[in-house]
């Protein structure tokens, strides 16, 4: 695993550990998530049973702006964005339209927009943030390790914050002091409360 | 004469000579598909004359290969049908035995995932019941397999094959009554099996799935069918020209010892019961002829010869 500073699968059972490092390289791989997550334990006891992921996250700073997946073209009169990536395409026409009004911004194909008598400087255009993709990270996470987790162990405790985050599933009701089995594969990557 | 499975590939042009050839011979085309300039033929041929097909195909480029699952209908288990499972494995190995030739139904269970709560209900074990062979396709570890198994097979009387992710050795001793056949280290996974040791475990299957389907074969040989699966086949193609006009890939599924049929039980089932074979002998005579429990379709079952003391 290429980025992840530390990654383990515990679990008694030596096989199925390896199995579920193939799996969860490959689910964090096709989401996308391998870049983001710095460190990464993960715990299965099938006895009991339970399924535990806890880690850290890489700072996150980059918020996607125009500038990121447009050129401005400033023209008499007009300007010009010529859109290389158009997923951002949708959120960055509605903030346009909210900040420019409808009838000065026009789209004549997928990859070109058009703004009308904008008083802005281009500059000032380029930086509008458009997304940020660390709002929907933990969303992607959970999804992501829901994936992984062995099937039916529906019952789920997540928590996220402070640049770490956790992830306990079983079919059965989850121990009451399930934090401490937690905190104690937090500390086995060095990560303390 | 004993009738083998083959596959035959080849091009389009004049492939009727063929097909005319098998026919001639005694033998039945279970499947054809026409893939733009080839086609490829799943057939039931007479065991001697192979060499004469080869032969008189050789001027067409085509080809002959043995294809064992030719002529059954395999369910392939999961104990869901979520990402979790698929595509990846199960497709895999569906789609795997359809390229040997065996038509291939996917049965995801509705309640059979996770340990304790794994459960079948009635209506996925007949389903299941209905094939030739159940393929079951478990996790990896094997304390949650050792606890679920009797759970999944319950009340399953065809025979079973366990796919998991411990070794063949580590199922062999967690499964008790014993299954028919196991496959080991093919448990979850989530990536395409593209690579050979991968294809190699996918041939592992087909390999385990043919060795117990010949033995199933030969229990069949010692109280031979009444009428082959196959030529019921060809008589309900012939007799119940609506059968033209459903539009399932295989309006008629031949199993071992029966055949499916994809049309509605209530209308059809005593038309085919009145079908005649030969002699004034009807499928109604050699056959049961039961409502399947997938969808609204027709399933005949092929008595064997003690019970109606002919075969024709």
């Amino acid at each position: 695993m290429l980025a992840v500073e530390y990654f383990e699968v515990e679990c008694r059972e030596a096989k199925g550990a390896e199995y579920y490092k193939q799996i969860t390289n490959d689910v964090l791989l096709d989401h996308n998530l391998l870049k983001v997550i710095d460190r990464l334990h993960i715990f299965i006891d099938p006895e009991v049973p339970v399924f535990v992921a806890c880690g850290t996250l890489k700072k996150i700073t980059s918020l996607i702006r125009v500038r990121d997946f447009a050129n401005v073209n400033p023209q008499e009169g007009k300007m010009t964005l010529v859109i290389s990536e158009e997923a951002y395409l949708a959120p960055m026409l509605k903030i346009f339209w909210e900040r420019f009004g409808k009838e000065h911004v026009e789209q004549p194909d997928r990859f070109t927009v058009i703004l009308y008598d904008v008083k802005e400087d281009p500059k000032v255009i380029e930086e509008i943030v458009v997304a940020d993709p660390s709002e929907n990270l933990f969303k992607d996470l959970i999804y992501a390790f829901k994936c992984i987790a062995p099937e039916g162990f529906r019952l789920r405790k997540e928590k996220f914050g402070n640049g770490r985050f956790s992830f306990v599933a079983s079919e059965n009701t989850l121990a009451e002091d399930i934090d401490t089995l937690v905190a104690q594969k937090f500390a086995l990557m060095g990560v303390t409360p | 004469m004993t009738l083998v499975p083959v596959t035959y590939k080849g091009g389009i042009f004049q492939h009727d000579i063929v097909t005319d050839l098998i026919e001639d011979l005694g033998g039945y085309v279970v499947q054809k598909h026409v893939l733009a300039q080839e086609v490829v033929l799943q057939c039931f041929v007479p065991k001697d004359d192979i060499d004469l097909i080869r032969e008189i195909s050789r001027p067409l480029f085509g080809e002959v290969t043995d294809s064992p699952l030719v002529g059954t209908e395999i369910a392939i288990v999961s104990p869901s049908l979520e990402i979790h499972h698929l595509p990846h494995p199960s497709c895999d190995i569906a789609e795997y035995t359809r390229r040997l030739g065996a038509k291939s139904n996917m049965v995801g269970m509705a309640r059979g995932v996770g340990k304790r709560i794994a459960a079948i209900n009635d209506e996925e074990r007949d389903v299941i019941n209905e094939h030739d062979i159940a393929v079951f396709g478990l996790g990896n570890f094997e304390h949650c397999i050792e606890y679920k198994m009797p759970n999944l097979r319950r009340g399953i009387e065809v025979p079973i094959i366990l796919c998991g992710g411990p070794d063949k050795e580590a199922l062999q001793k967690i499964v008790d009554p014993p299954v028919d056949g196991y496959v080991g280290n093919v448990g979850r996974f989530m990536h395409r099996t593209k690579e050979s040791e991968e294809l190699a475990k996918l041939d592992e299957i087909i390999a385990e799935i043919t060795r117990v389907l010949e033995k199933r074969r030969e229990e069949i040989a010692k109280d031979p069918l009444s009428v082959a699966p196959a030529r019921l086949m060809n008589l309900i193609r012939e007799k119940v020209p609506e059968i033209e006009e459903v539009t399932s890939p295989t309006p008629l599924t031949v199993q071992m010892k029966g055949l499916r049929v994809k049309l509605p039980y209530d209308t059809f089932a005593p038309v085919l019961r009145k079908v005649g074979i030969e002699d004034g002998i009807t499928i109604g005579d050699v056959a049961e002829v039961l409502p399947s429990r997938m969808r609204d379709y027709i399933i005949i079952r092929v008595k064997p010869f003690s019970e109606t003391n002919v075969v024709v």
